[in-house]
């Protein structure tokens, strides 16, 4: 999903809650983020228009909590427990997936995926 | 290499046109004689490779290079002389009304250019992306107390509506206010557009309105290809090739990333007009030539018996525009058979009269006569104009050392070395540098700049220039435009670079003089100041992205100048040179030193050793990862400041964001020579591009149109993989971008490269896959073998074919490639030096397929790690994850592998995974 600076940004969105997975020490999730507004949006390989700086999943653990949850790789992160996740640096996304006192997060993400199943089912598209 | 040093002489003409009053001087003659005297950057820090072979050819190609005086460009316009005229038939001061229609309908351009860029795209996008996402605006500030107002509101999902539709709550993507959006973008638009405005009120606005910058507003406006109008702004623009290069790169600037850059571009041009205005304003009321012209009329009877031209009021320019654009004008034809122009040696002779105006308008006079006529500058100097010109630059009138200056200039411009040599005789240059010293007027110190740029292409002065000049230059002119100051002032504001004609014109000076063999290098290094002032104006250049024009150029090819063997140079070195480098006879020694004195030649045979060396550290060499940079006591200054890893990210910016290519393979060629050499700095310099992520950078340029560019970029590689990490990292990432460049068979690319910059190609990749199967790998990987073969067995050039050939024995002694070469249809024939076969056109591309991914695919199965697995003190696997490597997860599917392959785009990839801590490219959650 991109937006043009400017244009009012329109995404279809997934919810997806997360049970964090405790091994010892740490809390998991399951899978690992790239993206962030300090980082190079020119390298992220998954999204389409290469200025987004949004927050992707890159990777998933297999058969980790993100992968029960119904996280893909690919998908991009809009929020975390409410909190916008599509103008952040890198670092804060990751400190808000990783909230030691919270067992849960719940996950705003988009995927193009998502996108064409909706306009298939409405017989209309949501405006880009 | 071309690289290296470019003198261009060119710079002098900027000055010019400053007189106006005469219109006829004409100074102006923009050569651009570019000599490659030192070409130490390029090849010095080149390693060559083992052979004797390879070493040979370079060393041709080095001598080739020392003396050449490349294209030796005229970009001159002559229209200059064509001045406008009021009423009175006087040559105007070019504010005045004549222009005035001109100046109409530039104003009216002018403000509809204007006009649109207020309402450029981008202004808006700015502007809405803040607004629009209400969430986002506060990041810049404390974003945890953002967030909490901005969710306090939204309540975390519940507010979905408002930016993103969801599922769970049914379809509803569309916000109810996002309709208003572009209404309320409106308000804001004009809340901001006042203040752009008022941007181009303090900038461009003054010019308008001021018919005196006329110059100026044609400047700006790309359309130089009026010859007609007014000689003067046609002249401002034939001023020098750098003057041009801004324009070309106007169309660029309406893009949406360089949005800043028309702001930033026409204040610094608008700056210059506004001395000339000065200058040209005052001069109808300047009491010299008020005197002048009374004078004239008495001198000139009482001396000749025949009637010397009695140029109109004004001045001798007039005589000039009657007798037409390009008449010589000494036995100019002129309508009245009673007037004729003083000849050669009466001017010449005029030089000494008593009276200052006549000494100055006969100087004035003979810049005009100079100007592209190298004939009459012979015959001054023969006629022993010179000396008296000299002399008068200790004249205490302005008007006189001005237009003596003037003279000099243009007598100095030009390929003959003969009348350099005759200001260097009678002591011209510290007659210029003291006046340096010693004037503020602007036009005067752009004159002495410009004489003494011109006097710095020819080699033999730069000593001198050295000698006389380098302090006073730097403390008059780098340092003050740089807007470094050796001790800042804590209220003050560092401040930025100023892109003047004066700093254009001493940097290029510089910049020629930088390229005189070790002790010059060594007199700049240690010259106080310097390098700080022009790291500075570099640093500013940047922050502003202003990095264009030709001061930034003259400034990087200073650095990458100096920087050329400081490992070897630099005093003090010895204590860094790495101790498991043996060393070399001489490879740091003062006997080292000189002999590359002679011109960056001597140093082959150390090189090489110093090479080899390097490539057993690359064994050893994750030390260097785990290696600190020394701490500093105090922030290093000085020349120092060369080889700070610091600079790194500097040059990279100047690769990322610049359009001027010798600016960027000035950078490039910065990079190779400090990752050349084996003492601790190169070390660090080596891992440090790694870390800023500048390899993918400088991959990118590999596509680059510029040659040269190309080469001191294959070059840079080439020093870079001496670090063993980088190597690894090159060779997954940049072979197809080398390969690429190399011609294939009996076509050459459509880059068609020179000789040169494919054989540094090839010593680049014979330098990857040396000690790495890998790359080597690789290499056959991106169909190279094929394109080898066809050089070592088709091309031309025996340098070219060497090259290959070195590269075919290399990848044919890795037995294990054996196999998958046969499976193309290689054998051994193909990878000796004397061809006996015809290569099979086989396509080698099948059987490697797999094999693109696979090693990669074997690295990559326990984890993420790829590369990097092997160097066991690599951090990443451990429990952080903040290092981890995503960037290599696109390799792993073969859709995104070969995205990657068709975009060429070095993606990710190229950033060392261990570096990235810092800025996490992927964590785990």
């Amino acid at each position: 999903m991109s937006f043009v600076p400017g244009q009012p940004v329109t995404a279809i969105v997934q919810r997806i809650e997360i049970q964090k997975l405790r091994q010892g020490e740490n809390l998991i999730l399951g899978f690992s983020i790239g993206g962030g507004i300090d980082q190079d949006p020119g390298q992220n390989p998954f999204s389409e228009d290469k200025s987004d700086k949004g927050i992707y999943v890159t990777r998933i653990t297999p058969g980790g909590p993100a992968e029960v949850a119904g996280l893909k790789m690919g998908d991009k992160i809009m929020q975390v427990n409410g909190w916008d996740m599509t103008m952040v640096t890198h670092d804060q996304a990751r400190k808000k997936l990783t909230k030691r006192k919270e067992d849960v997060v719940r996950l705003l993400i988009t995927r193009k995926s998502l996108e064409e199943t909706v306009k298939q089912s409405m017989g209309c598209h949501p405006k880009q | 290499m071309p690289a290296e040093v470019k003198q261009e002489q060119s710079p002098s003409n900027a000055t010019p046109l400053a007189m106006m009053q005469e219109p006829q001087e004409v100074v102006e003659e923009t050569v651009t004689i570019e000599e490659d005297p030192g070409t130490p950057t390029s090849h010095v820090s080149v390693v060559t490779s083992d052979d004797g072979t390879t070493r040979r050819t370079e060393t041709k190609d080095m001598s080739t290079n020392v003396k050449v005086t490349k294209m030796v460009k005229t970009v001159t316009t002559r229209t200059v002389r064509q001045v406008p005229l009021g009423p009175d038939g006087l040559p105007l001061p070019e504010g005045s009304s004549p222009l005035s229609s001109y100046t109409d309908s530039i104003d009216r351009r002018y403000m509809k250019n204007g006009g649109e860029r207020f309402i450029t795209p981008q202004a808006t996008s700015t502007l809405t992306r803040g607004y629009n996402n209400s969430y986002n605006d506060s990041y810049g500030e404390t974003p945890e107390s953002q967030y909490i107002r901005h969710y306090g509101l939204h309540d975390g999902y519940a507010d979905l509506t408002d930016n993103y539709g969801s599922l769970s709550r049914g379809i509803n993507f569309r916000p109810p206010r996002y309709p208003y959006m572009p209404n309320s973008y409106r308000p804001e638009n004009s809340y901001t557009l006042p203040i752009r405005k008022d941007d181009y009120g303090h900038v461009a606005q003054p010019q308008v309105p001021m018919g005196s910058s006329t110059v100026d507003l044609n400047r700006s406006q790309p359309e130089r290809f009026q010859p007609e109008p007014y000689g003067l702004e046609d002249d401002r623009r034939s001023l020098g090739p750098e003057e041009e290069e801004p324009y070309e790169l106007e169309p660029d600037y309406s893009t949406a990333s360089r949005r800043t850059l028309p702001g930033t571009n026409r204040s610094r041009t608008h700056r210059e007009p506004l001395r000339d205005m000065h200058r040209v304003r005052g001069y109808p009321d300047d009491p010299i030539e008020a005197e002048l012209i009374d004078e004239r009329h008495p001198y000139i009877h009482g001396m000749y018996s025949a009637p010397l031209a009695q140029p109109e009021r004004g001045s001798m320019a007039s005589l000039d525009r009657m007798a037409g654009r390009r008449s010589p004008s000494i036995d100019s034809i002129r309508k009245d058979p009673r007037w004729r122009d003083p000849d050669l040696p009466e001017v010449i002779a005029m030089l000494g009269h008593p009276i200052d105006p006549v000494k100055s308008n006969a100087a004035a006079y003979l810049q005009h006569l100079c100007y592209e006529n190298d004939k009459i500058k012979k015959d001054v100097r023969q006629l022993k104009g010179i000396p008296v010109l000299v002399g008068l630059l200790d004249h205490p009138k302005s008007e006189v050392h001005r237009k003596a200056c003037g003279a000099l200039r243009n007598i100095s411009y030009g390929k003959d070395n003969e009348n350099k040599v005759a200001i260097k005789n009678c002591d011209g240059i510290p007659a210029l540098i003291r006046l340096l010293r010693k004037t503020n007027d602007m036009e005067v110190r752009e004159l002495i700049t410009g004489t003494l740029w011109n006097l710095s292409s020819y080699e033999p002065l730069k000593m001198v220039i050295i000698n006389h000049g380098l302090q006073t230059m730097t403390n008059e002119v780098i340092i003050p435009h740089s807007g470094w100051e050796h001790e800042p002032n804590e209220d003050s504001k560092p401040r930025d670079a100023e892109w003047t004609t004066v700093f254009k014109n001493t940097s290029g000076c510089l910049r020629n003089v930088s390229s005189d063999g070790a002790e010059a290098r060594r007199r700049l290094r240690e010259c106080d100041g310097l390098v700080d002032a022009l790291l500075h104006a570099l640093q500013s250049a940047v922050g502003k992205k202003d990095m264009d024009n030709k001061s930034v150029e003259n400034c990087v090819c200073i650095m990458r100048n100096l920087s050329y063997h400081v490992h070897k140079e630099v005093p003090g070195a010895e204590r860094f040179q790495d101790p498991s480098a043996l060393q070399a006879p001489g490879s740091a020694g003062p006997q080292r030193k000189k002999k590359d004195d002679a011109g960056c030649f001597g140093g082959k045979k150390a090189k090489e050793e110093w090479f080899n060396q390097g490539r057993k550290n690359g064994e050893n060499d994750k030390n260097y990862d785990t290696l600190d940079l020394p701490k500093r006591t105090e922030p290093s200054k000085g020349f120092e400041l060369l080889y700070q890893p610091e600079v790194v990210r500097l040059y990279l910016s100047l690769l990322t964001e610049s359009q001027n290519y010798n600016t960027l393979e000035a950078a490039a060629g910065a990079l190779q020579n400090l990752s050349a050499g084996q003492w601790t700095w190169s070390n660090y310099i080596r891992a440090t591009v790694r870390k800023e992520k500048g390899l993918p950078i400088l991959v990118e340029l590999l596509r680059s149109d510029s040659d040269k560019v190309v080469r001191a970029v294959a070059i840079a590689l080439r020093n870079l993989s001496i670090d063993r990490r980088n190597k690894d990292l090159i060779g997954s990432y940049a072979m197809r971008d080398l390969v690429s460049n190399l011609p294939s068979g009996q076509q050459r690319p459509a880059k068609n490269l020179e000789e040169d910059t494919v054989v540094a190609i090839l010593n680049t990749i014979h330098e990857i896959v040396t000690d790495s199967s890998e790359n080597a790998r690789s290499l056959i990987q991106a169909q190279a073998i094929e394109k080898l073969v066809a050089i070592n067995r088709t091309s031309q050039s025996a340098r070219e074919t060497k090259a290959a050939s070195h590269v075919l024995q290399t990848v044919w002694s890795y037995k294990e490639l054996r196999n998958a070469l046969a499976k193309d249809g290689w054998n051994k024939s193909h990878f000796q030096p004397t061809v006996t076969a015809t290569p099979k056109t086989t396509k080698n591309g099948k059987p490697g397929y797999d094999d693109t991914t696979l090693p990669l695919m074997e690295k990559n199965q326990d984890g993420y790690s790829t590369i990097d697995q092997r160097d066991k003190d690599c951090k990443y696997k451990t429990d952080d994850g903040s290092a981890d490597l995503t960037e290599r997860e696109p390799l792993k599917n073969d859709t995104n592998r070969k995205h990657y392959i068709r975009s060429n785009r070095p993606a990710v990839s190229l950033v060392d995974a261990c570096d990235v801590k810092p800025q996490p490219v992927d964590s785990w959650v």
